[in-house]
């Protein structure tokens, strides 16, 4: 008891080490967004070591707190309200699922922190207020490329394939909305529940309507069912066209996604090469996700205004994010911040997967 | 017709396995195991492992379910026996806990990646006019194999009675001479490798996944509390009635009913449906289907 | 420190009505309930359904205590036929069935996207005041349902429901009407439940699908079963040491100072184990129930 009581004190006495600049992440490291949360931490680990070979933030070593919110709201708070209150933090990346982000944004607009949204794109991240910036295109942005890309193709009747959860909701609305606008049309949409065993069924109804193409973003085991099947039940025969290519295959068996539209971030752009190479030599692979690049070019597009703007502190630092982020070069393009602090312009690859890999179109 | 029959029995060969070896734990150690479902996790990963290091492929799941039996009887042993003494509620908590160590495991040693079995593509097989893979069939073929070993045991063999006996009444069994914890420590043995096969048989037709077991959680309490806690056979029937729910939510197509050419249930209430035939099936049948036992909350 | 302990111990305390309810359900009236989450959920959409169509907190609380009332009465007839294990389960699928529905009638509920916005409920001269008022708040609704679920389950009321629970056949024949009882059992339990999911809903300022897992639910059932099941001190115990261990999590990360990867396999051991040993340790609980306290 008496040894619990004292390690209990020396970690509530702890104070961060004033030798270092610290910020926070919360991502889901466990849980059943661990794919997404991993890689977004990833993301972060390459590009701290790159700050910090680079000069670190005002000459001082960039040390990221990682916390992982299980994909639970209450536990994203109560990191939050660590970070904010304890380790005394000016900024938070986080997090991944836009039910988590929003009321975890919402207090550290409240507490005048810098909130950077490295993983969520429903619209709503628009709303939160004025420290909140946003490094990933939220919806509207992605939707539109994809709906005048899927048009291009020569596709008019199409059905739209998602997870059952706020990203699944978003990407689905968003993508109806502007395809219909430009005069395509949606025969169905279906959202599959996360986590069974096949989506067989699922797939089978779908091929019922026809489509001229399937329109998906899915990703994880889900993602990897979702092409098997489709592969095995000949319903790829069809064209299939893929929100976030590599999201959507990276755990396929090749045979099963070749043949495959999509589109994607622009990894292979003048920094997003040299991030696609570091990632490659320290993890052993390809992308596992779209979202370890959000997680990098978030502490670099920090680091870039810490440094800029001489101070750490969040108001100096929202000053020089506006500045930094009227036109800054990151791994996933050129990053630029609306009046809402919204990423505005995304450049997005078309591509094909061939035989030998992904292709450009 | 046979497209119906064919997605019923694979999703129902997915879920049934794991919710036999819940209700088989339960005949005898009366608290529902969340830990079954990591059970069924563990399976797969260590026959991935072991395979990957060139030992055929059914010899390591062998290895892989055996070694998980004993896994189960030692935590049977160490932890939810001393724990079920305080009662039901307080061993389940446990077993939660032990699911979280279990996750925390595997997230160390093999991550939240996804990883499949390396079988080569193999051409597919037309059951009248369905598509059916290799692994599939293989799958499926594992499930009915084990499901056929466990009755004969269960009802033809003296192991068998003495199991259904102590089940049914254990302090008579023990007046009658049966060794009542061997018998449960066979009984667990046996949950601990039916979950892993069955882990096992999911995996090998689809992915690999830490979270395999835990998204399995729900699917096979509702099987296994549908055919009666308890009774594993009913476990099996539990597991059709679930997937006959959920295939033809997903397969009725009321467009013609109501003059247009598509109307589904969208597919985003599949998983519901599945609930709601629990609650209205213990409404009418409050024991599970195959209980006649009476008695009251 | 103090605004990290605030946020802590308000948590505590709203997990702490949750815990409670569920034991008033389980601890004394042997109802096993799995869809506690459902009834948390219905506070915390009455307060969202409410702000959605501009009305203010008042109508949320009244149409959190309205659609809760509705549930727990489902729940209580359906436990007119079930045994208690199969009980459990129905009310986990229940739970299950309204996690879909508002996941996916956005019309109504906004969704997988939830809805965000809602108004802290109390504004001081400073927001901390305002964390204060809703803790001192919060911490008074603990104190008085603790105080009237030790009145009830003193009561005559309370020895009826612990014959349901521990004899049902018996208790029918001396008379006793169980239907009733159970009904009045989950209505009385559902008021706490609903009342924190009230203000959690506007603490958090966003509602969700994503706060209504059945993960959570087992969350609540460990609190209770660690304070000891049948205890109401036990049980508001539980909850502060197991929000407590929650909190601490990360502190005891940054303590052993673990590279990123293993924070989420660390967070999992921490929990997984410390409720492991502890049950092993104690498992009747911190605080047991004590057999043949009642005096009424």
């Amino acid at each position: 008891m008496r040894a619990a009581l004292l390690l209990a004190t020396s970690l509530l006495t702890a104070v961060p080490a004033a030798a270092q600049t610290t910020i926070g992440a919360i991502i889901p490291l466990s849980g059943a967004s661990a794919t997404q949360g991993e890689d977004q931490r990833r993301g972060i680990e390459i590009a701290v070591e790159e700050v910090n070979a680079a000069g670190g933030v005002l000459g001082k070593p960039l040390k990221v707190i990682v916390e992982d919110s299980g994909g639970r709201p209450p536990s994203a708070l109560d990191a939050a309200k660590k970070l904010v209150a304890v380790d005394k933090v000016p900024a938070v990346i986080g997090e991944y699922s836009s039910g988590i982000t929003l009321p975890m944004a919402q207090y550290l607009m409240q507490e005048g922190k810098i909130h950077i949204n490295a993983g969520s794109s429903s619209n709503k991240v628009r709303q939160i207020g004025p420290t909140s910036f946003s490094v990933i295109g939220l919806e509207a942005v992605s939707s539109r490329f994809s709906a005048v890309d899927a048009l291009a193709m020569g596709w008019k009747k199409v059905v739209v394939i998602g997870p059952n959860n706020a990203y699944g909701h978003g990407m689905s609305e968003g993508f109806k909305e502007e395809f219909e606008k430009i005069g395509g049309s949606v025969a169905s949409t279906l959202l599959y529940t996360e986590g069974q065993t096949s989506y067989r069924r699922e797939l089978q109804q779908a091929a019922q309507f026809k489509p001229d193409a399937f329109i998906y973003s899915a990703y994880g085991k889900d993602a990897a069912l979702i092409n098997r099947e489709s592969f095995e039940l000949s319903v790829n025969r069809t064209p299939w066209y893929a929100i976030y290519f590599t999201m959507c295959t990276a755990d396929s068996k090749p045979e099963f996604v070749t043949g495959q539209y999509g589109m994607d971030l622009n990894f292979i752009g003048a920094n997003g090469k040299g991030y696609e190479e570091a990632y490659r030599k320290k993890y052993g692979m390809g992308f596992k996700t779209s979202f370890s690049g959000y997680g990098y070019d978030a502490v670099k597009v920090f680091a870039a205004a810490a440094n800029k703007a001489g101070s750490a502190e969040p108001e100096a630092v929202k000053a020089a994010l506006m500045e930094v982020g009227k036109s800054y070069e990151g791994a996933t393009g050129t990053i630029a911040f609306d009046a809402d602090r919204q990423r505005m312009l995304q450049p997005y690859l078309k591509l094909r997967r061939g035989a030998e890999g992904m292709e450009q179109r | 017709m046979v497209q119906f029959l064919v997605d019923l029995l694979l999703r129902a060969g997915d879920i049934a396995l794991v919710a036999v070896a819940l209700s088989a734990g339960y005949s005898l150690v009366k608290f529902p195991n969340i830990a079954i479902v990591q059970y069924a996790t563990i399976g797969p990963f260590l026959a991935y492992l072991i395979a990957r290091s060139g030992i055929p492929f059914a010899l390591a799941v062998a290895a892989a379910c055996l070694f998980v039996g004993v896994l189960a009887v030692a935590l049977n042993l160490l932890v939810f026996e001393r724990l079920l003494k305080s009662g039901s509620a307080i061993a389940m908590i446990g077993s939660l806990a032990v699911g979280m160590l279990f996750t925390a495991t595997l997230l160390v040693t093999a991550g939240p990646d996804t990883r499949h079995f390396d079988f080569a593509i193999t051409a597919l097989f037309d059951v009248f006019g369905s598509n059916v893979t290799l692994t599939q069939m293989i799958s499926l073929a594992m499930s009915l194999t084990a499901f056929i070993l466990l009755a004969l045991l269960l009802f033809c063999t003296d192991i068998g009675r003495c199991m259904r006996a102590t089940a049914a009444n254990p302090n008579l069994a023990r007046a009658t001479g049966i060794d009542a914890r061997l018998v449960v420590r066979v009984i667990i043995f046996l949950s601990g490798m039916l979950a892993a096969l069955g882990g096992t048989g999911i995996a090998i037709k689809s992915e690999l996944n830490i979270l395999l077991g835990p998204d399995l959680m729900l699917p096979v309490f509702a099987a296994a509390i549908l055919g009666g806690l308890g009774n594993p056979i009913g476990a099996i029937f539990g597991a059709l009635v679930i997937s006959f729910a959920e295939t033809l939510a997903a397969a009725i197509n009321f467009g013609p009913l109501v003059g247009q050419s598509f109307l589904f249930i969208p597919v985003n209430y599949i998983a519901a449906a599945s609930f709601l035939i629990l609650v209205v099936a213990l409404l009418f049948r409050p024991y599970g289907l195959f209980v006649n036992e009476v008695k009251r909350v | 420190m103090f605004e990290f302990s605030l946020h802590v111990a308000t948590i505590a305390a709203l997990y702490g009505l949750l815990a409670l309810s569920l034991n008033l359900q389980t601890g004394f009236a042997g109802l096993v309930n799995f869809g506690q989450i459902a009834l948390f959920g219905c506070g915390t959409y009455g307060a969202a359904l409410a702000f959605n169509n501009q009305f203010g907190p008042v109508v949320g609380l009244l149409l959190g205590l309205v659609l809760v009332s509705l549930v727990a009465l489902f729940f209580a007839r359906l436990g007119r036929s079930l045994g208690s294990d199969y009980w459990g389960i129905a009310t986990l699928a229940i739970g299950q069935i309204l996690l879909t529905i508002a996941t996916n009638e956005t019309w109504l509920t906004g969704g997988a996207q939830g809805i965000s916005g809602l108004p802290q409920l109390f504004t001081g001269s400073t927001r901390l005041q305002g964390h204060l008022i809703l803790f001192s708040v919060t911490l008074a609704l603990l104190a008085a349902t603790w105080w009237l679920f030790h009145r009830l389950t003193q009561s005559k009321f309370g020895l009826s429901l612990r014959l349901m629970r521990e004899e049902p056949q018996f208790a029918a024949s001396l008379g006793y009407d169980l239907d009733g009882l159970r009904r009045s059992a989950m209505l009385v339990a559902a008021v706490p439940a609903a009342l924190s999911g009230f203000l959690f809903a506007h603490y958090m300022t966003f509602v969700g699908p994503d706060q209504l897992f059945s993960t959570e639910t087992f969350v609540v059932w460990t609190m209770v079963v660690i304070g000891g099941l049948g205890s109401h001190a036990g049980v508001v115990v539980g909850a502060i040491l197991t929000q407590m261990l929650f909190a601490a999590v990360p502190f005891a990360k940054d303590f052993f100072a673990l590279p990123s990867e293993y924070v989420a396999a660390m967070r999992l051991t921490l929990i997984g184990g410390g409720l492991l040993g502890f049950l092993l340790l104690r498992p009747q609980g911190l605080i047991p129930e004590k057999v043949g306290s009642i005096r009424g």
